[in-house]
Formats: C-alpha cells, sequence, structure tokens
C-alpha cells in the first residue's frame, strides 16, 4: 500500500489483467501437456527434446500473439512480452512428465 | 530407424511390462485421483465464503478509498481532489474508519484471545493439514511397497550428483542416472500433474502441488490469514497503517487529466507534431521545477508515462478487456 502508485499502471484493471493471465496459463500448460505427448512418441531425447519444446512454445507464444491478442498485447497485459513469457517455466514441468511418460512407455518398455 | 537403433544401443536394460502397468501407471493415476478428492474435500470444508463484519469491511474500503484516490485524481477537477483529499486525510489521522476507534495507539493484549484471530489461524491450519497429509500418506505408499524400483528411463541425461537423489534405495554404482526410481517417478508427477488438474478442475483448482511446497515450508500460518494480517500471522496496527497512507495521499500532487487535452486531441488524429506535446511537457516540467521543489522524485517521471499513456488517446483506455 506505501509504494507510489505508478501513473500508467492506472490504466489496467487488475481483475482483466488476472483474468488474462489465466487465460494464457491455462493455454500453456494444456499445450507444454500434448507438446510432451508429442515428444515421446517421437522418442526424442536430451537437447533435442527441450529445443522441440521451445520451439513448440514460441509458436504457440505467436498463435496467442496473432489471435488471442489480436496483434496488440499491450491491452491486455502489463507488460507486453508478458505473452511469450508467461507460464513457460511452469510449462516445462508438465511437458517434461508427459515426455518421460511417453518415452517410457514406447521406447523403454517393450 | 537410425534414432531407434542408437536407443537400442545405450538402452542395454529392459524393464518388465509388469512393472509399468502395476506400478508406474498406478502410480499417476493415483495421483491424479488424489488431487481431484482433495479438490472437492477443500471445496467442501471452506464452505460458502464468510462475510466479514461491517466494522472491519469499512476499515479495508476505507484504506482501499485512499489508494483509488492516488491512483485516478487525475481524472478530477482540482477542486474535487483537494476537498477529497483533506476530507480523507482527517479522517485518517483521527481513525474515523477504525473498526474501534477509541482503542487509539493503545498496544494491543494477547492476540490469541481474539476469537477472530483465533477462528482465521485454525482454518489455516486446516487447509495445509488438507495439503499435507495426503502428499504424505503417497510418499510413504511409494517408499513402502515400491522402494528400489527402477521405474523409468528419463529422456535426457543428468549429472552424476543426481544419483544420490533420483536412485535411492537402488544400490546400483555403474547404472546410468537417467534411470529412475519410483520416488523421482512420484516427485515427476507431482509437479507436473498441475496441467493435467487445469484441464480436469479447471483453473483456480486447489489441488496444487506449488502450493503444498509453501506450506510445508510455512508450517502454521497459512495464505488462509485474512488481509488485516501481516506475514508473520500477528494482526498489524491499524492505525498505523493509516496514518502511512494518509502521509502518500497529502504527498500525491494533483495533475489534472484535461490540461492541454486539446493539444493532446489534435496530435492524435495527426494535426499537430507530435513534438509539440514534449515540448510542453518540458515547459511545464522546467516552470514547476522552479516554483516548487517540494515535488517527489516520481513526479518527474510521471509526465512521461502520462504522455505516452495519454498521446495514444482515450480510446485506449476503455479498450483494457479481457482475452
Amino acid at each position: 500500500m506505501s509504494q507510489q502508485i505508478n501513473p500508467d499502471d492506472a490504466l489496467y484493471v487488475d481483475m482483466f489483467i488476472a483474468k488474462n493471465s489465466q487465460t494464457v496459463t491455462f493455454m500453456r500448460s494444456s499445450y507444454s501437456a500434448i507438446l510432451g505427448l508429442a515428444a515421446g512418441t517421437l522418442g526424442l531425447t536430451n537437447w533435442s527434446g527441450f529445443i522441440f519444446y521451445f520451439i513448440g512454445s514460441a509458436f504457440l507464444s505467436l498463435l496467442i500473439f496473432a489471435i488471442k491478442a489480436k496483434a496488440s498485447p499491450a491491452l491486455y497485459f502489463r507488460h507486453p512480452l508478458d505473452v511469450f513469457t508467461e507460464g513457460i517455466l511452469g510449462g516445462l514441468l508438465s511437458y517434461i512428465l508427459f515426455w518421460t511418460l511417453l518415452y517410457g512407455m514406447i521406447h523403454v518398455y517393450d | 530407424m537410425g534414432v531407434w537403433t542408437v536407443l537400442q544401443e545405450r538402452q542395454a536394460m529392459l524393464l518388465d511390462p509388469a512393472i509399468r502397468d502395476w506400478v508406474l501407471l498406478p502410480i499417476m493415476l493415483v495421483m491424479v485421483l488424489v488431487g481431484v478428492v482433495r479438490h472437492q474435500v477443500t471445496v467442501l470444508l471452506n464452505g460458502p465464503p464468510r462475510k466479514a463484519d461491517l466494522k472491519s469491511a469499512r476499515e479495508t474500503k476505507g484504506l482501499q478509498r485512499g489508494g483509488i484516490l492516488r491512483a485516478f485524481g487525475s481524472h478530477l477537477p482540482r477542486h474535487a481532489f483537494e476537498a477529497r483529499k483533506a476530507y480523507i486525510t482527517e479522517a485518517f489521522e483521527k481513525g474515523t474508519y477504525l473498526k474501534d476507534p477509541k482503542a487509539g495507539n493503545k498496544p494491543k493484549g494477547n492476540v490469541m484471545q481474539d476469537p477472530a484471530y483465533v477462528e482465521t489461524m485454525m482454518d489455516g491450519m486446516k487447509k495445509n493439514m488438507m495439503n499435507i497429509v495426503p502428499q504424505t500418506v503417497i510418499m510413504g505408499w511409494i517408499n513402502f511397497f515400491f522402494s528400489g524400483f527402477v521405474l523409468i528411463k528419463l529422456p535426457f541425461p543428468l549429472t552424476i550428483r543426481f544419483k544420490s537423489m533420483l536412485q535411492r534405495g537402488i544400490e546400483t554404482q555403474d547404472m546410468d542416472v537417467s534411470w529412475v526410481s519410483s520416488l523421482s517417478w512420484y516427485f515427476l508427477n507431482l509437479f507436473g500433474l498441475q496441467s493435467v488438474f487445469t484441464l480436469i478442475l479447471g483453473s483456480g483448482h486447489a489441488a496444487d502441488a506449488m502450493r503444498d511446497m509453501q506450506a510445508m515450508s510455512t508450517m502454521g500460518m497459512g495464505p488462509a490469514a485474512g488481509p488485516q494480517m501481516s506475514p508473520t500471522g500477528q494482526p498489524q496496527d491499524m492505525h498505523k497503517i493509516f496514518l502511512s497512507e494518509k502521509e502518500n495521499i497529502e504527498l500525491t500532487e494533483h495533475e489534472w487529466g484535461l490540461d492541454n487535452v486539446e493539444t493532446r486531441l489534435l496530435v492524435k488524429y495527426g494535426k499537430k507534431p507530435r513534438s509539440i506535446l514534449l515540448d510542453q511537457k518540458r515547459a511545464k516540467a522546467l516552470s514547476a521545477a522552479s516554483s516548487s521543489s517540494a515535488s517527489s522524485s516520481s513526479s518527474s517521471q510521471a509526465p512521461i508515462a502520462a504522455a505516452a499513456a495519454s498521446a495514444s488517446g482515450s480510446g485506449k483506455k476503455k479498450g483494457r478487456k479481457q482475452a
């Protein structure tokens, strides 16, 4: 309460900002699970798996940017770059789980 | 098929499919189901949200009112702003909005005797128990039945340092670190099932593993503590908060949002060059700096931010909407 209020922040409605970032997190976590399934099925290992994830989520970021944010993310987020960064690391854990699961099912257990 | 042969060469170990059917998948299934059950139980336990009593609601809202005045003061004409400022600072000073205005600065008695405080604390405890108990039970279950099982191979290599953590209970020195035990599979699930819960239960669910970790570290006082509790769990002296808010309001300078609005409008529709705005700002800042030295540090940056925001017009303000 005691810190100075940035006049620029006043233009945003907190509730909507929270809702928007929730939407993005939802998309990201679902998408990263699916991405993990794909990576495990393909049998990616080592770096190729991680690179696959980052390329995949960059693609999702582009989709969010173009379709959901209609190419003007400043309207929906405090920091326009949030579209590209939000929830990437949280999604990584889900990705690793499903990647490991499918990889193990298909390529380790016969 | 080249990838496949390389994989087979590296693998050199076969796992019994029965392990997959009776250990790997059941662990995952149980964790998903426990998460779902926990979400439902939490919803049940919480019940309808407790109603705050009138006085404490007034207390928080009064404080919020000060913040709103600070944030949106530029939408008010100067005299209205000054009137509100005078009224609110006086009310805050006297503690009109306090739950119990007569208490003043008198030190609080033992907080444990305050029933509202004890109730909030019990609520927090209950929630934390809900979080910790199921995880402990599952971990005990896995440890009891499946310790020493090699369950799965991670598709990426790890350094030898992880060996003691990921292969606890498996006394094999030469095995590659990427083969992991049942307990590591449990942890992988604990963190990775987030997305599954989000899909099943919708966002904002109560099956959050990250929250468990926090709960374990801050055992006791949970995030359930109400707004009038500080992180340490002690109720704060509201009068002090009001006084600091009052100081903030006093420091706030009024800047009328319609100042040179006509120039901004012309700039927005491209009738005048953008540089006019900057020139005006600079001239204003200069005169302000010379006339008053008491301006706070943020007000020097504020015009720039305000210029950036207002240059793009008032239509943008309406445009902040949901995706």
